[in-house]
């Protein structure tokens, strides 16, 4: 009896400890995480204080670091290689779980944290080429030695802090998900710009477009579906000459027919990661120095995408924020120049269907005979121990994204193959490190060249009074619509063989107008020699700060800071009054009429406290979707609609089209029927959500503005932020998604900046520093930016000083 | 009383210099396994002094420097509050080691019966 009961009694404590050792599912392991000496107990504030003498191995000289109140880093280092050490030593101190999280998503390694649930999310990753291009990215940049030290100084600082860590100072993440951190490489850096350069082009509606010209002709996608975005105010002014001798790209075959229908827009960015940037002369401005003023708009998440540092060394002294996991500053300013960024917007990704012989898919055709592909084997490691091979095809066309389900009538498979400018070997970080260093307008020019993808509209603003705009990047030179479609990927033709030659693009400075801007409008008028793409944003938010920039004469910060959070509806401005005029007041009940009176009264400012906002904002998705959605349901999916700017022009100045018409009910509905009805179920949806008509419909309390956690646990984001604004809107602010920085800056005799990004620089949710700013970023308030030119600090100041000591 | 003492003051030291949960499975193991008196003795000190030990340390972390993250971790792990976060995390201490502390127990038994250990 003893004997069984000592047996029981083992056989429970292994059992106890099987259970409390490992992850159950999505539960931590709770002897691990809920040890009071290494769990979660200890991811407090402690872990925020810095120390006044910090021993790091392996630095040339000591760095002094001085903390401000929001923990922001100002590096002063003796030399380069310090510099970029200490920026990656304290990024990792506050930071590392993120930086390396989205390097594991960037290289399709995300079962090895979460399991096998994430399997089909790293096979996709994989063949998307992330980690393809991050190879031969990281190539290029090795081949520079300033590169390569750049790179590897960084990447020694992060390691640093990684080998400092303990059990009790793991990141809270790590001890959720039970895994540790792993040795820093270059190529994560490089796999991190790719994550960027995937979530800002990797959007794009080629499949879609094939399958909506295969089903509704190429009339209805010439007419919805138009290369120029209607009442676009392009970035560089139509009215440009353009003085150079264009390259011809060579004349495309007659349009194809894709066999494929698979829907690869699963996992794909959102549609408005976008942003706004602007740059205004001296002669506009009260000091008579430029400013430069740049939000991008991207998903919000916790910790934030951003880290805003300082770096100073004899060479150097520059101020922004910078991607956990890159070295330098991305976004920022130095004491001659500012910079800013929105996306380009420009088609850099082309899918392709290949032939191939057989499902091993190692030959396919090309010029009418089989070649073979390039076959790689990935290991996909599944947390527990598991191996997943996963084989796919590198073509000439790029990598075989997609396959396994179509094949021809002569029997071959056929696959779909993503050729993109972020595969080719480019060295990004040169250029960054240049713009960091860029004293003028022509240095900061030369610097851009190296900066390929992603494509990126940098407004520019410098002390000596220059301002201009660049659309830069590496574009392919295409036929008119080249991109536009699916193409067989069978010969030269339709091949990427050219680029837009750099001193091409479209890019403008000084204008007459005293003002540079963008919000990922189309970048050019119909002078500009080259078809760049088609997928711009709506004229909006474009149209909305050149007014404002136009109206505007002695221009302070303050009133840039207001342009940033203008909530001015520009397409409600547009289509409201007519919408509200097809509305019968017959029709209408109680609840409706005074709906609809608060629209009258509404003046467009999609203001957090505004219940019309919102109750506009359903009706125009509602009217989208009736108006459109009953065609464009292809195969089981509906399919991109055409853009918001394009039904605009449609519902104004086509009062009988055949589309209004719900093919899927018995009636035959016209315009003023399809508007009255979409009207009539957004207020039944309203209010079955919301309840009955009030406070409840505010913009700021119906939609607001969640920030999640990156891994969406439930308590680690803030959620229910009372904001405004929307797509279309200068202030960008959305669901999930919105400005992620707001920067300001006004160069002058010493620049003066303001910034704000919706979080904090720690990425601890146990620290005080993880989400500070956000009610700030939420009321549209700034903090004013420590542009320091020395280390010394003042003794009753809020400043602290961190001596970085070198120790071998 | 002794053993309450004893598993709580080698746990501590142990963990402190080596952070490893399963501290709280090895010494109270060991501590009854040297246990002569009871079952309850072996199960119940240990389990206690883990107990105090493990919830102790969760309000002393709690309260210098843990409020935001435990505040954070109830809304994860639904408890609510952190003191039932706190209670959750000794009384997971007390289990273990209480189980723990009488499967040394048992076996001393066992051995003294076969073996004769006195």
């Amino acid at each position: 009896m003893r004997i069984a009961k000592t047996i029981i009694a083992f056989a429970v404590l292994i059992a106890f400890f099987v259970l409390l050792n490992n992850s159950q599912g999505s539960i931590p392991p709770l002897g691990k995480f809920l040890n009071p000496f290494a769990g979660f107990w200890r991811n407090g504030t402690k872990l925020d204080q810095v120390e006044e003498i910090l021993d790091v191995k392996g630095l040339r000289a000591e760095v002094k670091v001085v903390w401000d109140e929001r923990q922001v880093p100002h590096i002063f280092a003796e030399n380069t290689y310090d510099a970029y050490f200490a920026q990656g030593l304290l990024t990792a101190r506050h930071r590392l779980w993120q930086m390396e999280f989205q390097t594991h998503v960037a290289a399709g390694r995300v079962s090895e944290i979460i399991g096998a649930k994430a399997l089909e999310f790293d096979k996709l990753q994989r063949r998307r080429g992330l980690l393809l291009g991050a190879e031969h990215t990281i190539k290029a940049m090795e081949s520079d030695p300033e590169t390569q030290l750049t790179l590897q100084a960084y990447a020694n600082g992060v390691n640093t802090w990684i080998e400092s860590l303990t059990p009790a100072t793991l990141p809270l993440e790590y001890k959720l998900l039970n895994y540790e951190p792993e040795t820093w490489s270059t190529l994560k850096t490089a796999l991190l710009l790719k994550f960027m350069a995937w979530d800002l082009t990797g959007r794009n509606s080629e499949m879609d477009l094939s399958i909506i010209r295969s089903a509704m002709g190429v009339d209805f996608v010439n007419r919805f579906y138009p290369d120029d975005t209607p009442r676009t105010d392009p970035i560089i002014p139509a009215a440009k000459p353009w003085r150079f001798d264009p390259l011809i790209p060579e004349e495309l075959p007659p349009s194809f027919e894709p066999q494929f229908v698979k829907d690869l827009r699963n996992n794909e960015p959102d549609r408005d990661n976008g942003s706004n940037n602007w740059a205004v002369s001296g002669k506009k401005t009260t000091s008579g120095f430029p400013i430069l003023a740049n939000d991008p708009h991207l998903g919000l998440k916790l910790p934030s995408i951003w880290y805003e540092i300082q770096l100073h060394t004899p060479q150097m002294n520059v101020y922004g924020v910078s991607l956990p996991g890159a070295p330098a500053v991305i976004i920022g300013f130095n004491e001659n120049i500012a910079w800013g960024l929105t996306n380009a917007g420009s088609d850099v990704m082309d899918w392709f269907e290949i032939e191939f012989k057989d499902e091993s898919y190692s030959e396919y055709m090309y010029l009418d005979e089989w070649v073979k592909s390039d076959l790689r084997i990935e290991e996909i490691l599944i947390k527990g121990g598991e191996v997943v091979l996963d084989t796919f095809a590198v073509t000439r066309f790029g990598p075989l994204v997609s396959f396994g389900e179509n094949e021809l009538e002569n029997g071959h498979p056929v696959g779909l193959a993503m050729r993109w400018s972020a595969h080719e070997p480019s060295n990004e970080m040169s250029a960054i490190r240049g713009m960091n260093l860029a004293d003028n307008m022509e240095t900061f020019f030369t610097a851009l060249e190296q900066f390929d993808a992603p494509g990126q509209n940098f407004a520019f603003a410098a002390k000596d009074g220059d301002i201009a705009i660049r659309h830069n990047g590496k574009y392919p030179l295409r036929g008119k619509d080249q991109g536009k479609f699916v193409r067989a990927g069978r010969d030269t033709t339709v091949e990427w063989r050219e680029w837009i030659p750099y001193d091409q693009l479209p890019v403008i400075s000084n204008p007459w107008r005293g003002y540079v801007s963008s919000a990922n409008q189309n970048p050019v008028g119909k002078k500009y020699p080259y078809y760049m793409g088609w997928e711009y944003d709506d004229y909006e938010r474009g149209s909305r700060i050149n007014d404002r920039l136009g109206q505007l004469k002695s221009i302070t910060l303050a009133e840039m800071q207001t342009l940033h959070m203008d909530n001015f509806n520009k397409q409600a401005e547009l289509m409201l009054p007519f919408l509200l005029k097809q509305l019968k007041p017959d029709d209408l009940s109680t609840v409706e009429s005074e709906i609809v009176d608060d629209l009258k009264l509404w003046r467009y400012v999609s203001d957090p406290d505004q219940k019309a906002a919102w109750v506009y904002k359903q009706w125009w998705l509602q009217l989208e979707k009736a108006i459109w959605a009953d065609e464009l349901t292809l195969y089981g999916e509906v399919r991109e609609l055409p853009t918001r700017s394009v039904t605009c022009e449609v519902l104004l100045k086509k009062p009988n089209l055949v589309y209004y018409d719900d093919i899927t009910t018995n009636e035959v509905e016209n315009r003023q029927n399809i508007i009255s009805n979409a009207f009539h179920t957004t207020i039944t949806e309203l209010s079955e959500t919301l309840g009955p008509y009030g406070e409840s419909w505010e913009l700021g309390r119906a939609r607001g503005t969640d920030i999640n956690h990156l891994l969406s646990v439930k308590g680690l984001g803030r959620t229910g932020l009372y904001t405004g604004g929307g797509s279309g809107i200068v202030n960008a602010s959305k669901k999930t998604h919105g400005p992620s920085w707001r920067m300001l800056v006004e160069l002058g005799g010493s620049p003066v900046a303001k910034g704000v990004y919706p979080g904090g620089q720690s990425g601890n949710p146990g620290s005080k520093y993880y989400d500070n700013a956000v009610d700030a970023w939420v009321r549209g308030d700034y903090y004013d930016i420590h542009f320091l030119s020395s280390p010394e600090i003042d003794k009753n100041s809020k400043l602290t000083l961190t001596r970085l000591r070198n120790y071998q | 009383m002794i053993s309450i003492l004893i598993t709580l003051v080698l746990v501590f030291i142990l963990q402190l210099l080596f952070y490893s949960w399963w501290w709280i499975i090895l010494i109270p193991l060991v501590v009854g396994f040297l246990e002569k008196d009871s079952t309850v003795t072996a199960a119940g000190g240990n389990g206690l002094g883990v107990f105090v030990l493990w919830f102790g340390m969760s309000l002393y972390q709690w309260t210098f420097g843990g409020e935001i993250i435990v505040g954070r971790i109830a809304e994860v792990m639904g408890t609510g509050s952190g003191l039932v976060l706190a209670l959750a995390t000794g009384l997971i201490g007390f289990i273990v080691a209480a189980t723990s502390g009488y499967a040394g127990f048992s076996l001393r038994k066992v051995l003294i019966k076969e073996y004769q250990i006195s």
